[in-house]
């Protein structure tokens, strides 16, 4: 007990990886690169033609890594459970950005495909796209 | 309409229906972002707004999830570590962001991010530098003239 109240104020967990479950990791790493604009950090195989593979946001690549997922390749629950909040338009997760428009607007050029259109929500503005991998994914501007 | 987008607009026209509220609080944070290196004056701030110190508090707390002065220090950190990447030193850094000592700045800064200013600025400098090239890898600012 006296150990473990010690190690208390000595270990820190960190938030490193945030996980978003791809029915294809090519076509996802793709997306989020050439599309959303992130950067490739990890590419790792792991057997199964699968990958451990993550991308970070250009301004922040020590910070928190997006891992592109091959769950719902592989576990049918994973696949059932993403397919739902994809027909009912729920984000899967979020990023922030300092202009929601100026997104949509660029976004859109590239023929990405949304299902919310701007929207102000409290102090936040908020839109919805598809990541073309199974998912929807909310984009957040602070107002 | 998707589930998520009426829900959306549930809470919209619901928990975010009075607007009065919500411009006063987004103008709060707005009034914040420009003034990160300035004291914090909610007398000011809730004078101008016509609304007692203490809602307006309330308010900001209600719609933003933290306190003026929590965000205010939040923004202040952020822009401390932007500065810090781009070679500030730590004292010049810490007055920018409106601390009013090396030492307290450095207190905080470390409390946030786990590091002091210092390593942290250090940290960065090494992850630059090991993503470039040889031969671009000699400008490193002077990182000795203050300690954190």
């Amino acid at each position: 007990m006296e150990i473990a109240i010690k190690n208390q104020t000595l270990i820190h967990m960190r938030v490193s990886v945030l996980s978003v479950p791809v029915l294809n990791q090519e076509q996802a790493l793709k997306f989020y690169t050439e599309i959303l604009g992130f950067v490739k950090k990890l590419d790792i195989p792991v057997g199964n033609d699968s990958r451990w593979l993550t991308v970070v946001s250009p301004d922040d690549q020590e910070g928190t890594q997006v891992l592109l997922e091959p769950a719902p390749i592989h576990h049918e629950p994973t696949k059932v459970y993403q397919q739902s909040l994809l027909e009912s338009g729920i984000p899967w997760t979020q990023f922030d950005v300092d202009d929601v428009e100026a997104e949509y607007d660029r976004l859109s050029k590239l023929g990405v495909e949304f299902s919310m259109k701007p929207t102000v929500v409290g102090t936040s503005k908020v839109v919805v796209f598809k990541d073309t991998c199974g998912n929807n994914l909310q984009l957040v501007e602070a107002l | 309409m998707t589930y998520y987008e009426s829900e959306v607009n549930r809470i919209k026209n619901t928990v975010f229906a009075n607007q009065g509220q919500l411009d006063t609080v987004i103008g709060l944070k707005n009034y914040i972002d420009g003034h990160l290196d300035q004291d914090l004056n909610l007398e000011l701030m809730a004078h101008l707004r016509f609304v007692s110190k203490f809602h307006l508090l309330r308010l900001f707390k209600r719609y933003y999830g933290q306190t003026p002065k929590q965000y205010l220090i939040e923004r202040r950190v952020e822009k401390a570590k932007a500065y810090l990447r781009e070679g500030m030193r730590v004292q010049e850094t810490c007055f920018a962001v409106g601390f009013e000592s090396p030492s307290s700045f450095s207190l905080l800064f470390k409390r946030r991010t786990g590091k002091s200013p210092r390593a942290y600025q250090k940290e960065q400098f090494s992850i630059r530098n090991s993503s470039l090239e040889f031969g671009n890898c000699n400008k490193e600012p002077n990182l000795n003239s203050h300690e954190s």
